[in-house]
């Protein structure tokens, strides 16, 4: 009975805000949370058909353990064609609890492999001390950053020509850096690259800071969908 | 500390995740609005503690109350440990991040001897004195529960009181007169002298001893009309007994992530070396019908995908098949997986194989303890070679390829046979294997033997033993080894050294204090973990205050001997553990609480199975 359905199933995206205390959660760890979520909503969700079934479940782009988001997709099936898809993210929010927040859910139109950038918003606790000292950095022609490879090698690697949508304020109680870098299956770069490198050309003070991520978006620089 | 730099610092460290809260059904109040505010401390990492299901009991039970708030803190990871040293940051609870030397009582579980050091190091990272004497005021208060207060005596400098038996009542009785006496403006010795008399609180500063020239008690006495002897408390109905209905989900993985129902307290099986089997009588059972409700709520306000059973010996469980029906039903509609931990040899049916089986087919174990019929006898294990035997048959039968089976060494009596033993053992059920025709093909057996070393604990006819030393342990596991002549069987052992300092503690006396405290100065915590554990600073610690180990350890205790837990009434007699001893000596068994009563003493509480129809 469940496997002549299978032909039915409705995939549906999910995408949600990821921060405060969640942002201490791994990938891996989110998978699982989400997994709970997911059993304990009890939607119509496509089960794998193993030993060990389990829901259905994928990330579109994983973040970084420490990042907070504001667009996190999450794709899921649905074994129920007719079911009001509107209805899951009230449904999600009322059992994920406060770090969570389900805001938009839509049929996907784009498979996950055509994600090709992300922008972040990265605030420094610096009282506005680094403003000068990172617009000054982030304007040479050549940002080298030090990257590991998957062998774990340090690869060298110019980043400046990569990165894209550049802003940079400056405010009462610290400088916040916009950007947006490649992401994705093809090229992937994590703004902690930048951060490090910066820190490293100016070996003086290290103030904290926190990345947001902003937004997911396709080759053509429009939001993931 | 400002929240921003808190997280930041987090982030430097190994799983930040421990130490975020945040957690699904993790319970928060506003502080205004309670009376009372209880930190339920473990004392070892987040990953263990999570996973201990009395914490979780006794979380929900106390969040059920309007007014009490209680929060979680574990042991931090050595790496945390340094940055909150460096940082100033005091131990706090995971909910509120608040110190928690403001909290009105600091209560700590005791699962096992090994983490007393670290109990020590957690009130040292919050900024308490450490010795109940130096904190005058009413809060914070140090309380501890779990099986090693049983024997409390090593730590009685430090906790101002023991809770003996099970929590649940006792634990609100004494919150509710700490609310009393709070609110009155109390003193911290009249509330200590008040709480006294709740039974099942042990107030230790209240109890003198005194000591021999040979260095054992000569007597405890009571002061301030403190109690003597003080009784435990016990649960006396669980289908009315609280549970909680959720369970905070952690969001890091954890030793046994895994929604737990208990199903009884108590074992009706009374093996003579272990403590648990003694301290939790009498067996007490929950209906099928109560099981199932639990279960069922705990499953779908958690998402979990697999529930486990929790008790000692399941098997024992009365209605242990229709039980299983029942669940198998509905967890498999709902796509979770049932496991049962902990199965006897003996009532090991082929129906029960296939039901599990049906489930999950993980490795099946099973635990003889002793390698030979006389040794068997000698700890009343009441299960016999054929029972071993055919309990592995049917499991090849049913396609298993490969068992587990637990055994201890150094018991009382043993000798180079019973060791020699468990190898032939070993060697019958790898033979079981080759004989059985529709034996599973083209695959091999696998036998793996475990082999603890036994410690005697307190309240166990065993508890009168010397504990064999390190050295006689060591050439014991070599001499297994030796014995072992296939790679079929393999064979992994216990650290000796742990086994030692456990072995001092679960005997020790109020003079460990002392011990405890230099060895924490000198840096020892998480002694349960193999890449903590220094023996060498502890047995500095041993000399620093003149105190022989091997005094508490390794010594033969005579029946007249007052031990140092003799006033700790567990309901189990003194008199009966001397006979269960005299018995074990000449190998003879004594039958289950089921077949025959062997008036042990728990009766005195009027349930369980003591009245139940023979």
């Amino acid at each position: 009975m469940f496997s002549e359905r299978v032909f039915a199933l409705k995939n549906v995206r999910l995408v949600y805000t990821k921060k405060g205390r969640l942002r201490f959660v791994s990938h891996l760890d989110m998978n699982r949370f989400m997994s709970r979520v997911i059993k304990r909503s009890r939607l119509p969700v496509w089960y794998t058909e193993g030993f060990n079934p389990h829901a259905y479940i994928t990330f579109a782009l994983p973040l970084s353990l420490g990042f907070e988001s504001e667009y996190e997709i999450l794709d899921i099936k649905l074994v129920d064609d007719n079911f009001d898809i509107a209805k899951i993210p009230d449904i999600l929010n009322g059992i994920c609890g406060e770090y969570i927040n389900f805001f938009d859910v839509f049929e996907p139109t784009l498979k996950t492999g055509l994600i090709a950038a992300a922008s972040y918003e990265i605030s420094f606790d610096d009282g506005g001390e680094i403003f000068d000292k990172l617009s000054d950095f982030l304007k040479q022609d050549s940002i080298i950053c030090s990257k590991k490879t998957k062998k774990g090698d340090i690869k060298q690697l110019d980043i400046a020509q990569k990165i894209k949508n550049m802003k940079i304020e400056q405010s009462d109680n610290n400088t916040v850096l916009h950007l947006t870098l490649p992401s994705g299956s093809e090229e992937n770069l994590n703004p902690e690259l930048l951060i490090t490198a910066f820190y490293e050309a100016n070996q003086k003070e290290y103030y904290c800071y926190n990345v947001l991520r902003t937004a997911v978006l396709d080759k053509e620089g429009k939001l993931f969908r | 500390m400002d929240e921003k730099k808190f997280e930041q610092l987090l982030l430097t460290v190994q799983k930040p995740g421990r130490y975020a809260g945040g957690e699904i059904n993790s319970i928060i109040k506003d502080k205004e609005q309670v009376s009372v505010r209880f930190a339920f401390c473990f004392p070892d990492s987040y990953e263990v503690g999570m996973s201990h299901l009395g914490m979780k009991i006794l979380y929900s039970l106390f969040n059920s109350k309007e007014d009490i708030w209680c929060e979680r803190v574990f042991a931090p990871w050595p790496d945390f440990e340094k940055v909150m040293r460096d940082n100033s940051i005091p131990l706090f609870a995971l909910e509120s991040r608040d110190p928690i030397k403001d909290f009105d009582i600091i209560g700590f579980t005791l699962q096992y001897e090994l983490s007393y050091s670290n109990i020590l190091n957690m009130l040292s990272l919050a900024g308490v004195p450490l010795r109940s004497k130096d904190r005058d005021s009413l809060l914070p208060l140090v309380v501890a529960g779990g099986p090693c207060t049983c024997n409390a005596e090593p730590l009685a400098d430090f906790v101002d009181v023991f809770f003996l038996g099970e929590g649940e009542k006792v634990d609100l009785e004494f919150i509710e007169l700490y609310k009393e006496f709070k609110k009155n403006g109390k003193s911290k010795s009249e509330f200590l002298k008040a709480a006294a008399q709740i039974e099942g609180v042990y107030v230790p500063s209240l109890y003198d001893v005194s000591y021999n020239a040979d260095g054992t008690v000569c007597a405890v006495t009571p002061k301030d009309d403190a109690p003597f002897p003080i009784r435990k408390r016990i649960e006396e109905n669980l289908d009315e007994t609280f549970y909680p209905e959720s369970f905070v989900v952690p969001l890091i993985e954890i030793v046994h992530d895994r929604a737990v129902q208990e199903i009884f307290r108590g074992c009706i099986r009374g093996c003579r070396f272990c403590q648990a089997g003694f301290i939790y009588r009498p067996v007490r059972e929950k209906s099928v019908e109560t099981i199932n409700r639990q279960a069922k709520a705990l499953c779908l306000s958690t998402g979990y995908d697999e529930i486990s059973l929790s008790s000692l010996s399941t098997s024992d469980y009365s209605c242990i098949e229709p039980l299983l029906n029942d669940m198998l039903d509905w967890t498999k509609e709902e796509k979770i997986s049932l496991s049962l931990p902990s199965l006897r040899i003996d009532n090991f049916s082929e129906e029960l194989l296939q039901k599990i089986s049906s489930v999950r087919k993980s490795g099946l174990t099973f635990a003889p303890e002793a390698g030979t019929q006389r040794l068997r006898d000698v700890i009343n294990k009441n299960i016999t070679e054929e029972e071993i035997l055919s309990s592995c048959r049917t499991a090849f039968k049913g396609g298993y390829t490969s068992v587990k089976l637990y055994f201890m060494m150094g018991l009382p009596t043993e000798t180079d046979e019973d060791i020699k033993g468990i190898a032939d053992l070993a060697q019958k059920i790898v033979d079981e294997f080759y004989h059985l025709e529709n034996r599973p093909k083209g695959k091999s057996v696998n036998v793996s033997i475990s082999v603890a070393n036994f410690v005697p604990k307190p309240h166990t006819p065993f508890q009168f033993h010397p504990q064999i030393t390190k050295e006689e342990m060591a050439r014991k596991q070599q001499y297994l080894k030796d014995c072992i002549h296939t790679k079929k069987i393999s064979f992994s052992y216990h650290e000796n050294r742990t086994s030692f300092l456990e072995g001092v503690f679960a005997r020790g006396d109020r003079r460990l204090g002392s011990v405890i405290e230099a060895a924490h100065k000198k840096g020892c915590k998480f002694d349960g973990w193999d890449e903590f554990f220094e023996l060498d600073k502890w047995l500095e610690a041993f000399i620093e205050c003149g105190i022989d180990p091997h005094f508490y350890a390794n010594r033969e205790r005579s029946y007249n001997e007052i031990n140092p837990w003799d006033h700790l009434d567990y309901c189990v007699s003194k008199e009966f553990l001397i006979s269960q001893n005299e018995l074990a000596k000449g190998a003879i068994t004594t039958p289950h609480c089921r077949k025959k009563c062997s008036v042990c003493g728990a009766n005195v509480f009027g349930k369980g199975v003591c009245f139940e129809k023979r």
